[in-house]
């Protein structure tokens, strides 16, 4: 009964947008090329509010949440402990379904924007991030490691949550624009680019984009080679060192 | 000047890295030694993940090794019979050493072991070093002549069974402890990127009784074949050898090791073996601070095939 509700409520809020506001969105750049000297590189996502014949006009302003993910990787976090006198890493959790990269922006404070089932629905804000812990079923999931991870992440440039980081263009309120930066270090593959309308707390309409991260020059060679081409790479690795040595032999050869 | 590495996946400046190779090389042309046992370290220590110091350590000692070996083959100081026994045997410990390595990787336990081992290892081999030259250096200011070693002499090793003959080296001696030496330091190679010379060549004279004369260049040898298959290993199993990184290393250790030879010529052989153990001492005191040192971040991130992220 509940879960009918809830799917009832769902498809209410899911149809619902479809008969008076659309989101139209476009970004900067639809491919970002790592090479040797990036170091790092900014994409802006523009978005149009439009309002057909059929929208009413609503008590409260738009809201909007810009929400990029990088693709899902299985992480394991560990924790050191002491052991006698010395620091172990003893107890680890394992998320499966991490985003490997996680930007979120919006107009407003997220809790001023939507209600927690509706952040919890799409996955806003850190706390939502569904991270899908492995082993669940031992039932004693340590609420340290996520905010440890989500900590990490952050430190490392790669999880970013900035509320008032999409701004109204112009008087009519329903031009919109957000930048997200890519770092140097996050991981290549296919990023999605979600944008999220609400108003007074209610969801009004959804629109994505995908973006495509990819490395490119010698160093892309390079990694390739060294997972595709494994024996060659190490081969080549060796080679190049005996040279290496048989050169520096011949060049600094005393007698 | 920044340079990306495609294989720690960071951005390193290229002189510091080329001047720790340089500085290793000119430490281990100094030392007479392979210098891996600093050079991981080294890396480790300036945040480059411990999978891939190890690892590419591995190539990089390939090519300090490679010149010296070649220049005591010409000069005909390899025993070639003891030295395929060693590298056939340091193959078998290699291969070891890497599956205890990624075994360890993926539990998360490599750098605890990583750090306990060099420890273990300085810390008794920097002792011995240290007690043993400081002797030396004493005996030498009251004038007393170095104890001398009688030709022949035989210890427990030469009651072994299963005795070979090593014409080159005037020995015979059992296959056991040549076969356990060399998957001894095969294993340790892979395990923590150490070429193993500053084990092998002591246990060579003191435990074999093998002659001087063909000591180093025997090592040598066992050095770089087992260095190189820990290579090959490292890339096809966990692909952590970084060529970029590797190759820094490389050109940075040759030409150290050339300024290192020079200078070491001028200075008595005691005071400098007693420096080489002040240097291992310290490096293991480094890594023991680091064990027991309760860490800033108690927390880390990894893959779960044990890639650092």
């Amino acid at each position: 009964m509940r879960r009918l509700g809830a799917t009832l409520v769902a498809l209410a809020l899911l149809t619902a947008p479809a008969a008076a506001e659309r989101l139209t969105i476009a970004l900067s750049t639809m491919d970002i090329r790592i090479d040797s000297d990036f170091t790092g590189d900014a994409i802006t996502v523009f978005g149009v509010i439009e309002r057909d014949a059929a929208a009413v006009s609503r008590a409260a302003p738009y809201d909007v949440a810009v929400l990029v993910r990088g693709p899902v990787e299985s992480v394991v976090a560990r924790r050191k402990e002491p052991l006698l006198f010395l620091w172990v890493n003893r107890s680890s959790e394992t998320f499966t379904a991490a985003p490997s990269y996680y930007a979120l922006s919006s107009t407003r404070p997220l809790d001023e924007i939507a209600t927690p089932q509706l952040l919890r629905r799409f996955g806003l804000g850190f706390r939502n991030i569904p991270l899908q812990v492995a082993e669940a079923a031992e039932a004693r999931t340590d609420p340290e490691f996520r905010d440890a991870f989500i900590r990490l992440r952050k430190e490392a440039g790669l999880y970013s949550e900035f509320a008032g980081g999409v701004d109204f263009i112009g008087s009519s309120e329903l031009v919109f624009l957000t930048a997200a930066w890519i770092p140097s270090n996050a991981p290549d593959g296919r990023y999605t680019v979600e944008v999220f309308l609400f108003s007074g707390s209610a969801f009004l309409a959804r629109e994505e984009a995908t973006l495509n991260v990819t490395k490119v020059g010698f160093e892309q060679f390079m990694y390739e080679a060294s997972h595709n081409q494994a024996l060659f790479y190490g081969l080549a690795c060796v080679l190049l060192a005996l040279f290496t040595g048989w050169l520096a032999g011949v060049i600094f050869r005393r007698d | 000047m920044l340079i990306y590495l495609p294989i720690a996946e960071l951005s390193v400046n290229m002189f510091i890295i080329f001047g720790m190779g340089g500085a290793v090389g000119f430490l281990s042309g100094l030392f007479g030694v392979g210098g891996g046992f600093l050079l991981t370290p080294l890396l480790i220590f300036s945040g480059i993940p411990p999978v891939v110091s190890v690892a590419t350590v591995a190539s990089q000692i390939v090519a300090s090794s490679a010149s010296a070996a070649l220049s005591y083959w010409r000069r005909r100081m390899v025993d070639l019979k003891l030295a395929t026994v060693l590298m056939l045997a340091g193959m078998v410990g290699t291969l070891l050493g890497v599956l205890v390595f990624n075994g360890l990787r993926s539990l998360g336990q490599l750098d605890l072991i990583i750090g306990i081992s060099y420890v273990t290892f300085l810390g008794t081999i920097g002792g011995l070093m240290l007690t043993e030259s400081v002797r030396a250096i004493v005996n030498a200011r009251r004038g007393r002549p170095a104890p001398l070693r009688k030709p022949g002499q035989h210890n427990w090793v030469h009651g072994l069974p299963l005795k070979m003959r090593f014409k080159r080296s005037k020995l015979y001696v059992s296959a056991i402890p040549v076969v356990a030496l060399g998957v001894g330091i095969g294993f340790l190679g892979a395990l923590l990127g150490i070429g193993g010379g500053f084990i092998l060549v002591p246990a060579l004279i003191y435990l074999l009784r093998v002659p001087t004369n063909v000591v180093v260049g025997t090592s040598l040898v066992q050095i770089v074949a087992t260095m190189s298959v820990a290579t090959i290993l490292h890339a096809v199993t966990n692909f952590s050898v970084d060529i970029v990184l590797a190759i820094i290393l490389m050109v940075g250790g040759v030409i150290g090791a050339q300024f290192g030879a020079r200078v070491g010529q001028n200075i008595r052989g005691d005071q400098l073996r007693a420096l080489l153990a002040i240097l291992v001492l310290a490096v293991a005191a480094r890594f023991f601070f680091g064990l027991v040192t309760p860490p800033d971040e108690p927390f880390s991130l990894t893959t779960l095939s044990g890639s650092p992220l």
